[in-house]
């Protein structure tokens, strides 16, 4: 019997093909939609029988999309048996996995940490009852401890859906961890191995990180969630959706204390295991008319996040001292962070579309939206004595000990202006848009939006414990090891202080309208033409205005018999007002009465010629050519060309950046009992950066003045190739089925430098010469294969036994060296890094019908 | 092209061995009306001179689409069911014999009885020409035509000649129809399958109004 089916190309692909009628059957609102996992991302469809009927008993032939690509086939219908009014089919996948080789490996376990043993592959249970539509589904998987889901759906087609579920997702994101703390997950973290916080030498630290046990880092997300679908009538609906998004573990952060390859032994920079753990609740309701001339449609999103910490705290090992000879320091035990601040947010929008004459329509949407947080703050240091340096040996601060700060005046929250964030954003959208046929082949189309965002207050740091002004950087490391850099001004004591003093709200303004046209050149080839302008204007950016203007023109042939072609050029130009480098002036000191500029001026914040990319002047060229050719009624080859061309005008920052890519693919399925597909693709990127060092702290911003010589200046070009290959195939032979599938990722990227003269280096002078102008390629490369055989023990048992092989070739040149010990200097760093690996996991599964 | 032809048939020659006909991929039918008259001897007993029946619980094959007249009877002899008064009719029948009493059927015209009086509004007529979305049910012109006279796209491509013209039809033997496929007990061919889905939510009383405006509609 001929078929109508095309091929299984790959697992993602096909979990998001297949996933399409379940978005259909929701509203398309909220998150979590489909489940799957690694082990199947499709829950089971990739492993149901096709149905051979095909699409639609109308007509026989493949169908293809507008694109010219063949259509999945639609799995074969449950066989439901009855019991009493009611209807069910049902299916339980158990088996037992295995895995060896370097299976511990942290990519190899990203997103599902494998574990040999027992797993439930899928339970699935369908009710239905004809007489009404009722229905009922249980959908369930186990493969691993962390690795879970259990959704429940009820319901009556046409009237009401109640669904609920729940989900488990292990992430390991460092399978090589070795930490120098205890209380690894949570918000104290403690030093093992007898290291004293703040009095360690390096060598003590490396002896306890080699002596750590090795173990991996991870972060479990665990999401709940009710849905409520309501049809009221057949024009109006609603719906509800709440759900929870829970994540517990730990994850490598930071924990900086200055500059360590400046200040080898004085400074310490720590790779510290922070925690996660929150929790998001998301909120969607809605309400839907749907009727012959008018849709309407309103709705509120919510979303709450909650950190369970409010602060991370950390011992650190090493002794943080004076650059100055003879100077001293208290010791700096211990760092700080705060967490991510509780907030909540809040959308409200509503929508009206009308059907016009001329088979148009307009419609009008608007939503106003806030988010706020209001979390405590935390104290500036969490030291207890002093802090700073004891310049005079006293131990006692004061004016003529000037560095040198007592901790009860900083360790609290009253050393800040303010006890809780007290912070809010406002937004405001609206935006219409219309289509209109005055032609029989001419399509207009137009549209006009307004977009804001305003923030609600600002902070300005003050102490009103001691009349200072600004923030205590790096929980007071700088200050301790150059007097004057611990980020406080004073209009007494520390006048010519330049540091930063208040927060900067990044309000903004968008306004964008667009007008197109679709012409109709003949039954099967159009030509379009849309013009878009964008006006965007930030209050607190180096531009005040930047406007985008852009054509793009499309093209769309289907005339040919077999071949579907589809092109585009897109050009935009970006340019705007004038760009003031010293737009943040009024966050720093410098701004408050009573400063006093510097001997030799004020520093110049950044050199006068650096254009950020967002708002640098740039044209683009984009090209993008799609073609799909159908060999034979069963078989397709398409291909996809693509080009994007960005010029920046900066002088100092990004002056480039181009990306380019093919894709071919095949696809084959000439009968029930045969998928076939392979595809290829490869894609270049090139980055140009531009930049100079700041050779001395002077006033003078221009570029190849004083502060910001041109032999000071150097030149980055980052370059990425990628390509992917890929070949499955699937053949039964009646009761047995073979499957195949090889697929490759291969990316390498290059990072190049050069530049004018040593001057422009912030380290190593040489320019660490045994580079050669660019360092060791980064690498990513993983093979995977999979081998599968299935059996047909009976109509309702199979068997499936599969082997899945995975390769991964991983170089990083960020991890290098580490292998020798993960403490250089005063430098800790908890992850080793990327591994390369090589790993197999085999399946023994049993499938039972129900 | 020639390629693709070749699958096809190659596809229909599967369908033709695997059970109920797919009628999506089935070919044109053609047959030899005259060699066909001489085996209507007996049909035309129940069917009525020329296919126009009296009886109402038979239907008139007079003026109906050959394809569907031939899938009819060969459905009949692929079935073999002893219940069936046509099981005995058809058994001796070669394939040739079947094409051509189709055709001979399909060329002569259909002469009712009664005058026709097919009302231009009603119930029927709503049903046959829009539908009740409301209801689930689909508009029957779709696939038999404006005038309920066979498909509007017969003779464009041949799975189209297999939708029957249902003007003028006995209504008794529409409403016995109807309610097999909306009952399930006929699904042997594609285009059973399409029926049993269209005459899923038909009930009784539209069954009837359904089937009167056709009978008293002229073909």
């Amino acid at each position: 019997m001929p078929r109508t089916c095309i091929p299984v190309r790959a697992p993602l692909t096909l979990a998001l093909l297949l996933a399409l009628p379940a978005a259909q059957a929701d509203s398309g609102v909220g998150v979590d939609s489909w489940r799957g996992n690694k082990l199947d991302p499709s829950a089971g469809a990739a492993s149901a029988t096709t149905d051979a009927r095909g699409m639609s008993w109308l007509r026989p032939d493949l169908r293809r999309s507008p694109g010219g690509h063949l259509y999945v086939c639609p799995a074969e219908s449950p066989q439901m048996q009855p019991i009493g009014e009611w209807e069910y089919a049902g299916r339980v996948q158990l088996g037992y996995l295995i895995t060896f080789g370097d299976d511990a490996n942290g990519h190899w376990n990203r997103y599902v940490k494998w574990d040999s043993g027992l797993i439930l592959g899928l339970l699935e249970i369908a009710l239905r009852r004809p007489e009404d539509g009722s229905y009922a589904d249980i959908r369930a998987s186990r493969i691993s401890d962390d690795d879970a889901f259990f959704q429940a759906a009820f319901g009556r087609a046409g009237s009401y859906k109640v669904e609920a579920f729940l989900r488990e997702l292990p992430n390991v994101v460092s399978g090589d961890a070795r930490s120098i703390w205890s209380g690894v997950g949570g918000n104290d973290l403690r030093l093992i191995g007898g290291l004293q916080p703040g009095r360690s030498s390096s060598a003590e630290v490396a002896a306890a990180a080699a002596a750590a046990p090795r173990r991996s880092l991870e972060v479990v997300r665990s999401k709940t969630g009710l849905g409520l679908d309501l049809y009221l009538t057949p024009q109006w609906s609603g719906y509800a959706r709440l759900s929870e998004d829970r994540r517990r573990g730990a994850r490598p952060f930071g924990g900086a204390f200055f500059y360590n390859f400046v200040f080898a032994q004085n400074a310490g920079v720590l790779e510290t295991p922070r925690p996660v753990a929150d929790s998001t609740i998301n909120m969607n309701l809605g309400l839907r008319y749907a009727g012959s001339a008018w849709r309407l449609d309103f709705g509120y999103d919510g979303s709450f996040y909650r950190d369970r910490y409010t602060r991370f705290d950390f011992d650190n090992p090493f002794r943080i001292a004076p650059s100055q000879p003879g100077a001293s320091a208290p010791p700096v035990e211990r760092g700080q962070f705060a967490t991510e601040p509780d907030n909540d947010y809040h959308n409200l929008r509503a929508s009206l579309t009308r059907r016009l004459p001329l088979d148009g329509e307009f419609s009008l949407s608007a939503a106003a939206g806030r988010l706020r947080q209001d979390d405590d703050l935390i104290a500036p240091v969490n030291c207890q004595g002093l802090f700073g340096i004891d310049q005079d040996g006293s131990g006692q601060p004061g004016p003529a000990n000037r560095f040198l700060y007592a901790c009860a005046d900083w360790n609290t929250p009253a050393a800040l202006s303010r006890r809780s964030a007290d912070l809010q954003i406002d937004t405001l959208l609206l935006d219409s848009r219309f289509t209109l046929q005055p032609l029989q082949r001419l399509h207009l189309r137009g549209g006009l939006r307004f977009n804001r965002e305003d923030y609600r207050n600002t902070y300005l740091a003050y102490n009103p414990l001691t009349g200072d002004y600004g923030y205590i950087a790096e929980n007071a490391a700088p200050g301790s090891i150059l007097g004057g850099q611990t980020g406080i001004w004073n209009p007494f004591a520390a006048r010519s202080i330049l540091t930063r003093v208040r927060s900067i709200p990044l309000d903004q303004q968008e306004i964008a309208a667009h007008l197109g046209a679709d012409w109709r050149l003949s039954e099967r080839n159009s030509l379009g033409a849309t013009y878009t302008f964008t006006r965007d204007e930030p209050s607190n950016r180096e531009r005040r205005r930047i406007d985008d203007d852009s054509l793009k023109i499309a093209w769309s042939n289907r005339a040919w018999e077999r071949l579907t072609l589809r092109a585009s050029y897109t050009w935009l130009q970006r340019g705007g007002d004038a760009y003031d480098y010293r737009l943040y002036a009024p966050a720093y000191s410098s701004s408050l009465p009573g400063f006093v500029a510097p001997f030799g001026g004020l520093p110049a914040p950044v050199v006068e010629a650096m254009r950020k990319y967002d708002l640098s002047d740039r044209r683009e060229h984009k090209v993008d050519l799609i073609a799909s050719y159908a060999l034979r009624e069963d078989m397709t080859l398409s291909a996809n060309l693509r080009g994007d061309f960005n010029n920046y005008a900066a002088q100092i920052g990004r002056q480039a950046y181009d990306t380019g890519g093919i894709s071919l693919q095949w696809d084959w399925q000439p009968g029930p009992d045969t998928q076939a597909g392979a595809y290829f693709g490869y894609d270049r990127s090139r980055l140009v950066m531009a930049n100079v060092n700041e050779e001395v702290f002077g006033p003078d911003p221009r570029l190849g003045g004083e502060t910001f010589p041109d032999t000071a200046r150097w030149w980055a070009y980052d370059k990425q190739r990628n390509r992917s290959a890929g070949a499955n195939l699937v053949q039964r032979l009646g009761r047995v089925k073979l499957d195949a599938a090889w697929n490759l990722i291969d990316s390498r990227g290059i990072t190049s430098f050069r530049f004018n003269s040593p001057l422009a280096l912030a380290y190593f002078e040489d320019g660490a010469a045994a580079l050669q102008g660019a360092f060791s390629p980064l690498r990513y490369r993983v093979d995977s294969l999979t081998l599968g055989f299935s059996l047909a023990l009976t109509p309702r048992h199979s068997l499936r036994l599969f082997d899945y092989y995975e390769r991964g070739r991983l170089q990083d040149w960020h991890y290098q060296g580490l292998q020798a010990g993960s403490v250089i200097d005063h430098r800790v760093y908890t992850d080793a890094g990327p591994q390369s690996y090589t790993a197999n996991l085999i399946g023994l599964l049993l499938d039972i019908r129900l | 092209m020639k390629r693709i032809t070749a699958l096809g048939l190659l596809c229909a020659a599967a369908l033709a061995t695997a059970g109920p006909p797919d009628l999506r991929r089935a070919g044109r039918i053609e047959g030899d009306a005259a060699a066909g008259a001489a085996k209507v001897a007996v049909c035309v007993a129940c069917h009525g001179p020329e296919g126009n029946s009296v009886v109402p619980a038979f239907p008139a094959l007079a003026g109906q689409r050959a394809a569907y007249l031939y899938q009819s009877l060969a459905g009949f002899q692929r079935r073999a069911d002893p219940a069936s008064p046509m099981t005995a009719q058809v058994k001796d029948l070669s394939d040739a014999d079947l094409r051509n009493i189709a055709a001979y059927f399909a060329s002569r015209p259909r002469t009712p009885a009664a005058p026709a009086t097919a009302a231009g509004s009603g119930e029927g007529a709503r049903l046959f020409r829009e539908g009740d979305s409301a209801r689930g049910i689909p508009p029957c012109q779709g696939c038999h035509g404006a005038v309920a006279g066979g498909h509007p796209l017969a003779g464009t491509a041949p799975r189209y000649d297999y939708y029957p013209a249902l003007a003028a039809q006995h209504s008794d033997y529409l409403i016995a129809r109807l309610g097999h496929y909306r009952d399930g007990r006929i699904a042997d061919t594609s285009n059973a399958q399409i029926m049993r889905g269209v005459a899923h939510n038909l009930d009784d009383a539209a069954i009837r109004a359904l089937a009167e405006w056709l009978a008293a509609t002229p073909r």
